[in-house]
C-alpha cells in the first residue's frame, strides 16, 4: 500500500514540476529578444536595464513614478542644457522688470501623443493639478511662491509669484513636478496626486508594451513637434540586482548601462578592462562634501577646521575608495554649474602643518598619548554615515586612519538612512557628508540649505561670525533679477565658506555609462535627472 | 486522532497572535516612524504640521492598546493597508506576485525531490565508494555555499558563457530553470544526505534481513520496501523548509530578476514600506506554521502512532 503511495506521491510531484514548467510556457511574453542578437533586422532597439518598475508615469509625483520613463514622456516648459535655459515647450519668455511675473509663450505646434493639441490651458491646467497638492512639493522652492496662474489666450501663459525668485526657471526644468499630461489623462476630478488615467505626454517617446516589474517598451511618439528619436524602440527591462545587470549586459541582452549607482565601481573598471565596450565617465554633476558641524565646541575653531582640512590625503582617499571614478574636488559646488566658477586656491595635503594648527589652537599632543588634549579635553570627534552606502564607509574609515595620524580620535558611526536623515535634521552630529544635488537644482537649492534649518547645512554653520551676512547675500541674489549682481553675491558665499573650511569638498560624483559598440552618438544629459536616450543611435 | 489535528490547529491562532504583537513592538521600538516613513517614500519634506497629520491618519496618536488591537482586527478581515509607495491596497499586490513566487517554489520542490532521491539512494548504496564521495562532496557544497553566488555562478557560465539560457526574467520555461536550480540546490543537499542516511539505517532493519533470506532481489528489497519508509522524513523536512524556501526565494528573485513576492519584500525594506513589511511577515509565519501543520498531519497518517503517543502522554 505504501509502495502505491509513495509512486503515487511522486507522480503526483512530476505532474506538478510539468504543469509549472508549461504555465511558465504559456505566461510567457515572448520577451522581445532585442533585435541587436541578429543585427539584420530592421528594428533598431536600444535595450537597458533599470532597478525598478517604471511605476505610475505620473507626470506630478514621485516614487514610485521613475524618473527615466517621465522624462521620456512628458516634458517641461524650459531645459537646462549646458548650464544654460533653452526654450523647450515654451518657445520664449520674458520677466517683469519686479521679478514676479513670467509670461511664457507657448511652442504653438505641440501635440501631445494622443493627437491633441497642446495650449496654455493645458499648463494652467496641469500647474493647478500640482499646486491643488502644494505640501507634496514645498521642497521646490517656486512652488510655495506661486500666486497666480493664467492663461492669456492659446499660447500665452503667466505665472506669478508673490516675490522676485530667479530659480523659478531652474524649478520648471526639472523632471517632475510641473510636466504636462494631456486632457485625456486626467482622472475625472482633475486630482493628479490620485493617479492618472493613461500616461499621455508631449515628448519624444510613448510607452507602447508594458509588463509590471518585467519590461517596459517605447517607441517614437508620432506627434512628437522636435527631431525623432533615432531608434525605433527603447526597452527598459527591470533588473534589480547590479550583478545581474553586469552579466546581463555581457550577455548581450542589454546595449547600454546607464544611471547613477547601477554598477558598482569594480564592475565599471571590469567591463573597461576586456576593450570590448564603450564606457564613458560624465562631467561632475554633484560634489561629495564632508560638513564639519560649527556647533561643536572644538569645530568651532577654524583652526581645527583648517587642520582637518589639511590633515588627509584627498586625492590618495578618492582613488582608492573610487578607483579613480570620482575626482579630487576642490571646489564645494562644482564649476560647471551657473554662478558657481570661482576661484578657489586648493588645500595642500600637509600633515605637518594640520599639527602645527591643532597645536596652535591648543590642542597640544602630550607625550606617550596618541589623542590631543586642551583644558583637560580630548580631541575626540564622531563622523555619522549612511551604513548602506559603501562609498561613504570606506572614506570614514580612511578618514579614521588619517586623522589618527595628527591626533584626532574619529569616531564613525553607521546609521540607517532615517536615523541620519533624523540626526542631520535635528542637527545632531560632528561631521557627516553631504552631496550636493546637481543641475538643474544647483546652486539655488544648496544656497537654500545654507540660508534654511532643517537640511543638515545651515545648523551647523550657526557658529560662523559671518553666518548672518552669507544669508542676507543669499536672499539678495535670489531675489535679484540682475544676472551679474547674482554672480558676485554667490561668488562672495562661496569664497566665504571655501576659507572657512565647515564644508570640506571631497569628490565630484559624475555619471558612468557602459555600451557595446553599435551604440552611437550618446551624450550625457545636462540634466542630472534626464535620460540620454533621444539622440543615442543603433547602428 | 481528530483530537489531536484539532489541538494542533487551535495551536496556531497563539502563534500568530504572539507574532503579531512581536511585529506591532518591532514597530514601535523600532528607529522608523510609520508616518515618517510614508512621507520619506512619498518624497514630501516631513514637517511637523505633516508628521502629526499623518500620524493621526494612521492612528498613531491612540493608547498603544488600541493600536494593537485595531491592527489585529485588520490583520484578520486580510487588511494589510496600503503601500506607502504605491498607495494600492498590499494584498492586492501581493496577490498579483504570489504566482510567480509560487511558480518558483513549486518548480524547485519538484526539482529538488526528483534529483535528491535518486542521489541519496545512489549515495547509500554505494556507500563509501567513489559515487557516494561525490554526491557527498556535492551535498556539502550545496548546503555551504550562498544562494546568491551559486546564482552568479550558473549565470556567469550557464547564460554568459555557454549561452544555452537567458540570464534574467520570467516568462519562458528556459526563465525558470536556472532560478529553480538555484533555489533547490540547497534542498537537495539536505535531502540527497538526510535520505543516504535513512535508507543506510532501513537496510540494517530485521525486514530487509528477512527478505533477504527469502531470496528476493534486492533491486526490489530497495524500491519496494526500504525506499518508501525512507522517503517519509523528507516530507516533514519539506514542512520544516518551507520557510527557509521562502527566504532563499527572496534572494533567487532579486538575483534572477524574477517578478514575485520576495523582490516586493526587498523593495518595501528599502523603502520603509511598513504594510507591505507587515503582510510579508505575517504570510511568512502562516506559510511556516501550516507546513510544519501538514508536515505533521502527513506524519501522523503514514504512522498513526504518533495521535496515539500524544493522547497516551496526556494520560
Amino acid at each position: 500500500m505504501f509502495a502505491s503511495k509513495g509512486k503515487k506521491l511522486l507522480q503526483g510531484l512530476l505532474v506538478l514540476l510539468v504543469i509549472s514548467m508549461v504555465a511558465a510556457g504559456c505566461s510567457s511574453n515572448n520577451t522581445e529578444k532585442s533585435a541587436d542578437a541578429g543585427g539584420a533586422q530592421a528594428t533598431k532597439t536600444i535595450t537597458m536595464a533599470w532597478p525598478r518598475d517604471i511605476g505610475p508615469m505620473n507626470p506630478h509625483l514621485y516614487n514610485p513614478s521613475q524618473l527615466l520613463a517621465q522624462s521620456m514622456i512628458y516634458e517641461p516648459l524650459v531645459s537646462y542644457q549646458d548650464g544654460k535655459l533653452v526654450p523647450a515647450l515654451a518657445e520664449s519668455w520674458t520677466l517683469s522688470p519686479d521679478g514676479k511675473v513670467y509670461t511664457f509663450k507657448i511652442r504653438s505646434n505641440v501635440k501631445f501623443s494622443d493627437g491633441t493639441a497642446f495650449t496654455a490651458q493645458l499648463v494652467k491646467k496641469n500647474m493647478d493639478a500640482v499646486l491643488h497638492n502644494k505640501k507634496l512639493h514645498t521642497w521646490l522652492g517656486m512652488i510655495p511662491l506661486i500666486e497666480k496662474t493664467e492663461a492669456l489666450d492659446d499660447t500665452t501663459f503667466r505665472l506669478t509669484l508673490t516675490e522676485s525668485y530667479y530659480p523659478a526657471l531652474y524649478d520648471l526644468a526639472v523632471v517632475r513636478p510641473v510636466r504636462f499630461l494631456g486632457e485625456a489623462g486626467f482622472p475625472e476630478d482633475g486630482d493628479t496626486s490620485k493617479g492618472v488615467k493613461s500616461p499621455i505626454g508631449t515628448g519624444p517617446w510613448v510607452l507602447s508594451e508594458y509588463k509590471k516589474d518585467e519590461a517596459a517598451t517605447f517607441t517614437p511618439n508620432p506627434y512628437y513637434w522636435g527631431d525623432k528619436p533615432k531608434v525605433d524602440k527603447v526597452v527598459v527591462k527591470v533588473i534589480p540586482d547590479a550583478e545581474t545587470r553586469v552579466l546581463s549586459f555581457e550577455k548581450g541582452d542589454l546595449d547600454l548601462i546607464y544611471g547613477e549607482g547601477l554598477i558598482s565601481y569594480d564592475a565599471y573598471k571590469e567591463l573597461e578592462s576586456t576593450g570590448k565596450y564603450v564606457t564613458k565617465l560624465s562631467e561632475p554633476i554633484a560634489t561629495r562634501n564632508l560638513v564639519l558641524n560649527t556647533m561643536n565646541a572644538k569645530l568651532a575653531d577654524l583652526k581645527v577646521r583648517q587642520a582637518l582640512s589639511m590633515g588627509f590625503n584627498k586625492e590618495a582617499m578618492v582613488e582608492g575608495v573610487t578607483l579613480g571614478l570620482e575626482e579630487k574636488a576642490d571646489n564645494i559646488l562644482p564649476p560647471n554649474l551657473p554662478y558657481t566658477n570661482i576661484k578657489v586656491t586648493p588645500v595642500k595635503y600637509d600633515v605637518e602643518q594640520a599639527k602645527a594648527l591643532l597645536d596652535e589652537a591648543g590642542w597640544k599632543l602630550p607625550s606617550g598619548v596618541d589623542v590631543r588634549e586642551k583644558d583637560g579635553q580630548k580631541l575626540e570627534l564622531e563622523l555619522m554615515y549612511d551604513k548602506a552606502d559603501q562609498t561613504m564607509k570606506a572614506m570614514a574609515e580612511t578618514l579614521q586612519a588619517e586623522w589618527a595620524g595628527i591626533g584626532v580620535n574619529l569616531k564613525i558611526t553607521g546609521v540607517e538612512l532615517t536615523v541620519y536623515i533624523q540626526r542631520r535634521k535635528a542637527n545632531e552630529f560632528d561631521m557627516n557628508f553631504y552631496s550636493t544635488f546637481g543641475a538643474p537644482y544647483d546652486p539655488h537649492s544648496f544656497m537654500t540649505a545654507v540660508v534654511q534649518p532643517g537640511y543638515g547645512v545651515s545648523d551647523t554653520l550657526a557658529a560662523l561670525p559671518m553666518k548672518a551676512a552669507i544669508d542676507k547675500k543669499i536672499k539678495a541674489a535670489m531675489a535679484t533679477t540682475d544676472d551679474k549682481a547674482r554672480t558676485e553675491l554667490f561668488g562672495s558665499v562661496l569664497t566665504t565658506l571655501q576659507e572657512q573650511s565647515s564644508i570640506l569638498p571631497i569628490s565630484y560624483i559624475k555619471q558612468m555609462a557602459v555600451y557595446r559598440d553599435n551604440v552611437a552618438e550618446f551624450k550625457f544629459p545636462s540634466n542630472r535627472d534626464e535620460y540620454p536616450l533621444h539622440g543615442t543611435k543603433k547602428n | 486522532m481528530g483530537v489531536y489535528i484539532g489541538k494542533r490547529v487551535l495551536a496556531i491562532i497563539p502563534i500568530l497572535l504572539f507574532s503579531s504583537l512581536l511585529m506591532f513592538v518591532m514597530i514601535r521600538v523600532g528607529p522608523v516612524d510609520p508616518a515618517e516613513a510614508y512621507l520619506a517614500a512619498a518624497h514630501i519634506q516631513p514637517d511637523d504640521e505633516v508628521l502629526a497629520a499623518k500620524r493621526h491618519e494612521f492612528g498613531l496618536d491612540q493608547p498603544l492598546l488600541t493600536q494593537y488591537v485595531q491592527s489585529v482586527g485588520r490583520l484578520l478581515r486580510l487588511d494589510f493597508g496600503h503601500s506607502y509607495l504605491s498607495n494600492m491596497p498590499v494584498w492586492g499586490e501581493v496577490a498579483q506576485k504570489l504566482p510567480a513566487t509560487l511558480q518558483l517554489a513549486s518548480a524547485s520542490i519538484v526539482l529538488a525531490l526528483v534529483v535528491s532521491i535518486p542521489l541519496g539512494v545512489l549515495a547509500a548504496i554505494y556507500k563509501n565508494r567513489l559515487v557516494d564521495h561525490v554526491i557527498r562532496v556535492f551535498a556539502y557544497i550545496g548546503a555551504c555555499v550562498p544562494v546568491f553566488w551559486i546564482g552568479y555562478l550558473l549565470m556567469f557560465f550557464i547564460s554568459v558563457k555557454l549561452e544555452w539560457l537567458p540570464v534574467e526574467g520570467r516568462g519562458s520555461v528556459q526563465h525558470l530553470i536556472l532560478p529553480s536550480i538555484t533555489l533547490a540546490l540547497w534542498l537537495i543537499a539536505i535531502y540527497a544526505r538526510l535520505l543516504r542516511t535513512t535508507v543506510l539505517e532501513e537496510l540494517k532493519e530485521a525486514y530487509v534481513r528477512y527478505a533477504r533470506a527469502r531470496g528476493i532481489k534486492e533491486r526490489v528489497i530497495l524500491y519496494k520496501y526500504v525506499l518508501r519508509i525512507a522517503i517519509a522524513p523528507l516530507i516533514t523536512g519539506l514542512g520544516i523548509n518551507l520557510g527557509k524556501l521562502l527566504t532563499g526565494a527572496i534572494i533567487v528573485e532579486q538575483v534572477f530578476s524574477w517578478p514575485g513576492f520576495g523582490r516586493y519584500f526587498i523593495e518595501a525594506i528599502i523603502n520603509r514600506d511598513i504594510p507591505v513589511i507587515q503582510c510579508y511577515i505575517m504570510l511568512s509565519v502562516c506559510v511556516i506554521a501550516g507546513s510544519n501543520l501538514i508536515a505533521d498531519l502527513l506524519q501522523l497518517f503514514l504512522d498513526p502512532r504518533i495521535a496515539r503517543k500524544g493522547r497516551a502522554s496526556q494520560g
